[in-house]
């Protein structure tokens, strides 16, 4: 297993041979990919594929051994995630790689104010902030929240499904990640607020510079917010390449079907393009 | 830390009157029978003697000081019949029940047990103790026994069931399985022997029922963490950043508050039930504390007497009734699924 230090100028996250295993299952066998500083990489892939697995693996949000196996590395600048304790694990969380995730209705805890759990991760991970409420305020305004003096002292259930998303986009940039890891975001949302939160999600990574990687199983997110895009199938990396390659002209069976699933305006679909797993292989 | 949901849920409890009374019925007649010596007592709340004024009930004075012989507690109401008392221009004002709950009153005609009077509105009972003063004095005690154990219970069981709920795998495995064996245990016989080796008191019996108390809402806070701890906001908080406690004290506990509003009135009626029934069967409490158990008992035994039978059954009949209103109403309030079921 590679344990040396890389070069200081190497990418921001290098994912390298991730294994993860859950008792007999092997779930994600040997990825390894980079995210540069600034990059949007996306990871489609269909359920079961082992892409939201590998991002919790990021920063090894997954059950402790025995019920769950990691092997490889995961090094961010340079540090590797896997052989950290746990002290230094929470100061990665939230606040160099931060996650939002599919249920936006669920990732709110309904007895708190949306402004006192921002405020959480501020305390959490910013406590040089001398005026809270003011930051809190700020970073609702910036993910599109109107009337933000007002809205922050909201419970969750009085907010919809796609403002209690920005909400939880508010809660991951409030700690000014490097990484936004974003699974699914949009799953669980209407197909204009998808467009409205990948829009803003768009605008986000352009004015604050992070790096985003989107898990999606949905190439129609991928054509115009990602730069490279890799495509998962029974936990191997079966294809990667920049966005619009990939989309145009897609190598592995897997990756042209889901390519050819895409609904087209003007186009008379006949029938979904299915593939014949045994072809594929294991 | 009162959340908006939170205040939607006692708007509601609010607005269920028979619990919402029955409720502040409960808490008026405990607080009133915190001060118990003052509202049955025989001694006087106030007393003006050659020019001076007292407060027996707050302050003790020996006989000596009212021109007795002895330095014990003065009998006031000798006192207050004695001619020199009313010659040295003196007065007395009683609390409304002017009984002591251990002292026997044995000037009544007749033999005790003694019919209703105005002297003793419930009458006495068999060693003519004024039965109005030990409902009072045994509401106190057996409200206090089954706060303390309801308050104490919970804590237990939310603590027992957190950790098996929270650490899940084997703890939670061998936390059932000795549940289970420890649950087997036969309650009376536990009382029954520990009673008789470190005697019946309050501490006593407090720590046995104990021992059992918290085993039933350990089973709903196993849950509710198991629930939670899988819930994604708690997920979202440990991507967050934050630690197992914090995650335990703010997004779990709070959360799984329900379960202890709602059982918490059962709970009490269940312990005021328990000690009444242990004080029936002469487990209880020892003899000269005023007890509704006891009470029960002796109205069973002096059939002839039915003040005796009438007054305890009603007493704790209707404290039991409020108590199930008081519960009835928090579980229609707080429980989500049981929603529009009461009103």
């Amino acid at each position: 297993m590679p344990s040396a230090e890389p070069a200081p100028a190497g990418p921001l996250l290098e994912v390298d041979g991730l294994t993860i295993r859950f008792g007999e299952l092997t779930a994600v066998d040997g990825i390894s990919f980079r995210l540069a500083a600034g990059e949007t990489l996306a990871v489609v892939g269909e359920s079961g594929s082992g892409k939201s697995v590998s991002a919790l693996a990021l920063t090894r949000l997954l059950p402790p051994p025995p019920a769950c196996r990691l092997g490889g590395a995961i090094r961010l600048e340079g540090r590797d995630i896997l052989q950290l304790d746990e002290p230094s694990l929470h100061r990665v969380r939230g606040k160099e790689i931060a996650y939002i995730f599919q249920e936006p209705s669920s990732s709110l805890n309904p007895l708190f104010t949306i402004g006192a759990q921002i405020g959480e991760a501020i305390r959490l991970h910013r406590p040089d902030v001398k005026d809270p409420v003011a930051e809190i305020v700020r970073v609702l305004d910036l993910v599109g929240i109107r009337d933000p003096e007002k809205r922050h002292r909201d419970y969750p259930h009085q907010l919809s499904g796609g403002m209690q998303q920005r909400v939880m986009i508010a809660m991951a940039l409030v700690c000014q990640p490097k990484i936004l890891v974003a699974d699914e975001p949009t799953t669980a949302l209407d197909v204009t607020i998808q467009a409205q939160i990948i829009a803003l999600l768009r605008d986000l990574k352009q004015k604050l510079g992070m790096s985003v990687l989107m898990i999606t199983h949905n190439f129609g997110i991928v054509h115009g917010f990602a730069d490279r895009v890799i495509v998962m199938f029974r936990g191997k990396i079966v294809e990667e390449g920049p966005a619009e390659t990939v989309l145009r002209s897609p190598q592995h069976p897997y990756t042209k079907a889901l390519i050819a699933c895409i609904p087209r305006l003007g186009q008379k679909q006949e029938r979904l393009v299915t593939i014949d797993y045994s072809t594929l292989g294991k | 830390m009162v959340s908006e949901i939170t205040r939607q849920q006692f708007r509601r409890f609010r607005s269920l009157r028979r619990a919402w009374y029955s409720f502040w019925l409960l808490v008026a007649a405990y607080v009133l029978s915190l001060f118990s010596e003052h509202l049955a007592n025989d001694r006087p709340l106030l007393m003006r003697y050659d020019g001076a004024t007292y407060f027996p009930t707050l302050k003790f004075y020996p006989a000596e000081a009212f021109g007795g012989q002895y330095r014990t507690e003065a009998d006031y109401l000798a006192l207050e019949a004695s001619p020199e008392f009313k010659a040295k221009g003196g007065w007395m004002l009683f609390p409304p029940i002017k009984s002591d709950p251990l002292r026997s009153y044995l000037r009544e005609s007749g033999s005790p047990p003694h019919a209703p009077s105005a002297r003793h509105w419930l009458g006495t009972d068999d060693s003519a103790r004024d039965v109005a003063a030990r409902l009072l004095y045994g509401f106190r005690s057996s409200m206090t026994f089954a706060l303390t154990l309801a308050v104490i219970g919970a804590a237990m069981g939310i603590v027992a069931g957190g950790i098996q709920g929270y650490a899940g795998g084997w703890v939670d495995l061998a936390g059932q399985r000795l549940i289970e064996i420890w649950s087997a245990l036969p309650f009376l016989y536990v009382v029954i022997l520990i009673g008789s080796i470190y005697g019946q008191t309050f501490g006593v019996l407090l720590f046995v029922f104990l021992l059992f108390e918290w085993i039933g809402l350990s089973y709903y806070m196993r849950g509710e963490f198991y629930r939670l701890k899988h819930q994604t906001f708690t997920q979202a908080a440990q991507a967050l950043g934050a630690g197992p406690i914090r995650i335990l004290y703010r997004h779990i506990l709070p959360n799984a508050m329900v379960p202890v509003i709602t059982l918490f009135p059962f709970m009490l009626i269940g312990g005021i039930s328990s000690l009444t029934a242990l004080d029936f069967l002469g487990f209880g409490l020892p003899p000269p504390t005023p007890s509704w158990g006891e009470m029960l008992q002796q109205g069973l035994k002096y059939l002839y007497a039915p003040w005796l039978a009438i007054s305890s059954v009603t007493a704790l009949f209707t404290t039991l009734l409020l108590a199930s209103f008081v519960g009835e109403g928090a579980r229609a309030a707080f429980d989500p699924r049981s929603s529009n079921a009461i009103r």
